[in-house]
């Protein structure tokens, strides 16, 4: 499904990846735990195609194919969506144009008709529902305004209508409450089938209650240092990342 | 012809520092030209206004001298402009909007080949009246035209003008709008996109010269290749007008490292209970909504252009005429189209 291998990457000539490796199967949750600093952000980041990074070696395989030179559009219509930590404000721009255009974009990528307006909507009320999205917010500009929860809630509507097939959740729990969480999480837990992966990046093992994971890694210094099974998200949990990151150094 | 030079402003005068009228003018063979209206009608005021306090009346008055082509507007009407090579021509168009009434002119300025538009408005709105103003500039890379639009507005009247450029090889677009009588509006609006080696200037000036009044200026400016844009906006505010709420904003939006906005605001109060402000911002698009847009499947050149229009949808929200709302966006998302 996703392979990456042995990924370097620096920004202003400081490297921050430092020879990451990670293989996800088809239908898997990974996590990847970590103390701040150690790279995370900037992994998913360089996954959906940021260009303010320098990638110095390595490679990232989907399917098969290496996307490593594509655009992020290219990425995205191939299938990976990143939940961004913090979802970018974007005055004027109305929700459902936005989202409108994005799906119709993929489609177009992936070789389907574009929906017309009566059919997106449908799609789209339908998905509002099930995370509890108003109307009302899909008139308002993208993310302008938005709570925390409602910026989270949003980012998995997008997953929802852009079905892709590699996910990477960034920080997904930070600023949210327990009753957010419950939602987002729920919303995400839909989403899994037998071949649809994802990668969730968090600092806390509380999201991985709601979200259960396959496989968890601990990053530290631009390196996955331990992997192992849920356990090792609690065993994080009662021991801090100290002890971890300093057996490994 | 042989141009009037003595009456051609230069970057000298301080309110054309930016724009450089004679180097514009000095390519164009040009002769006197008209667009066939009758000038059977009266100049309302031969003479400029605030000639004493700018001294800025020159093109106003090589108008009077030159003009052939005088039109009254008394009812909503669409006014289209069309320059021919070669030509230099004089409109002027004289406004009057009666006590209670509203009306809507359109003016659509357009042309072919190298010529010099040198128009004058004269427009007068009475109490209790509405005009909306709406001009459309879609000019020829080799045309230059100079457009000085003087508006007095009465008591509880607004004046709603909105000026989109889009084709334009040299445009200043000037207005002086004096606020007569209490509780009036002055509203003015303006989308510049400009491309290749285009100029727009946009000066103005508003006098608040009764109390409790308000007045609006919303300009953004989109630059692309190697245009250059200019935007001087100035609300003087007399002691009698207290209770003035002004505001002025341009936003200009830089698409190419040889674009250049050069912009002044200037407040000028002399009431001692008003609320004035500005905001003036130059700058690239951004990258974090650009990238996140991207991220979301959407190709780069549609994301940029979704932004510019958003960037430019501010202004449009001028416009109080519907149609002629959506007659805008539509030109804007025609032209980001070709902009790629």
């Amino acid at each position: 499904m996703i392979k990456i291998d042995n990924l370097k990457a620096s920004i202003e000539d400081k490297e921050i990846l430092k020879g990451l490796n990670l293989e996800i199967e088809p239908g898997k949750v990974h996590a990847i735990m970590g103390p701040n600093g150690s790279g995370k952000s900037t992994l998913s980041y360089i996954l959906a195609g940021r260009e303010d990074y320098d990638v110095t070696d390595g490679d990232i395989i989907l399917n098969g194919e290496s996307i490593m030179e594509m655009s992020p559009e290219e990425r995205a219509a191939k299938g990976v969506f990143l939940a961004f930590q913090y979802p970018v404000e974007i005055p004027g721009v109305q929700m459902t144009t936005f989202m409108k255009t994005a799906v119709n974009s993929v489609r177009k990528a992936r070789g389907q008709s574009e929906l017309d307006a009566i059919d997106f909507l449908k799609l789209m009320k339908g998905k509002c529902k099930e995370l509890g999205i108003s109307d009302e917010m899909m008139k308002r500009a993208v993310n302008v305004g938005f709570s925390g929860g409602e910026k989270k809630r949003n980012e998995v509507l997008q997953m929802a209508m852009l079905e892709p097939k590699f996910c990477v959740l960034d920080e997904t729990d930070s600023g949210l409450d327990i009753d957010a969480l419950k939602i987002v999480a729920d919303g995400v837990n839909k989403m899994r089938d037998g071949d649809r992966s994802f990668l969730v990046i968090t600092h806390y093992q509380r999201l991985l209650d709601y979200i259960k994971p396959d496989v968890v890694h601990v990053m530290a210094n631009g390196r996955i240092i331990k992997t192992g099974g849920p356990e090792l998200a609690h065993e994080l949990e009662e021991k801090g990342y100290a002890d971890i990151v300093g057996a490994a150094a | 012809m042989s141009l009037p030079i003595e009456k051609i402003p230069t970057p000298k005068s301080e309110r054309w520092k930016y724009t450089n009228l004679p180097r514009a003018l000095k390519k164009l063979q040009l002769s006197p030209a008209s667009l066939g209206w009758s000038g059977n009608v009266s100049l309302l005021n031969p003479h400029a206004p605030g000639a004493a306090v700018y001294g800025d009346t020159q093109l106003w008055d090589l108008n009077a001298q030159q003009s052939k082509d005088i039109q009254f507007v008394g009812s909503s009407e669409i006014i289209d402009i069309n320059a021919k090579d070669g030509q230099l021509l004089s409109p002027r168009l004289i406004v009057q909007v009666k006590d209670n009434e509203e009306l809507t002119l359109v003016e659509n300025h357009s042309g072919h080949g190298a010529y010099w538009k040198n128009m004058v408005i004269q427009i007068v709105i009475g109490k209790n009246a509405k005009l909306r103003h709406y001009r459309i500039f879609d000019e020829s890379e080799g045309g230059v035209c100079t457009i000085f639009t003087h508006a007095q507005i009465g008591r509880d009247s607004t004046y709603e003008a909105f000026n989109y450029t889009q084709g334009a090889g040299f445009v200043r677009n000037q207005i002086h709008a004096e606020i007569q009588g209490e509780n009036a509006h002055c509203g003015l609006g303006g989308i510049n996109l400009l491309g290749g080696k285009q100029h727009a200037d946009t000066t103005i000036t508003i006098e608040h010269q009764a109390p409790h009044c308000t007045s609006n200026q919303t300009y953004k400016s989109v630059l692309a290749g190697r245009s250059h844009g200019v935007f001087q906006g100035k609300v003087h505010v007399h002691q009698v007008a207290q209770k003035t709420d002004g505001y002025q904003l341009s936003n200009a939006l830089i698409l190419s490292p040889e674009a250049e906005m050069d912009t002044k605001p200037e407040l000028e109060i002399y009431a001692d209970d008003v609320k004035c402000s500005h905001g003036a911002t130059t700058g690239m698009l951004d990258d974090a909504p650009l990238f996140y847009l991207r991220a979301r499947g959407i190709p780069e050149s549609a994301a940029r252009a979704l932004l510019i229009e958003a960037f430019c949808g501010q202004a449009v929200e001028v416009i109080s005429d519907e149609s002629m709302q959506e007659n805008i966006r539509g030109k804007i998302s025609q032209w980001l189209n070709n902009l790629t």
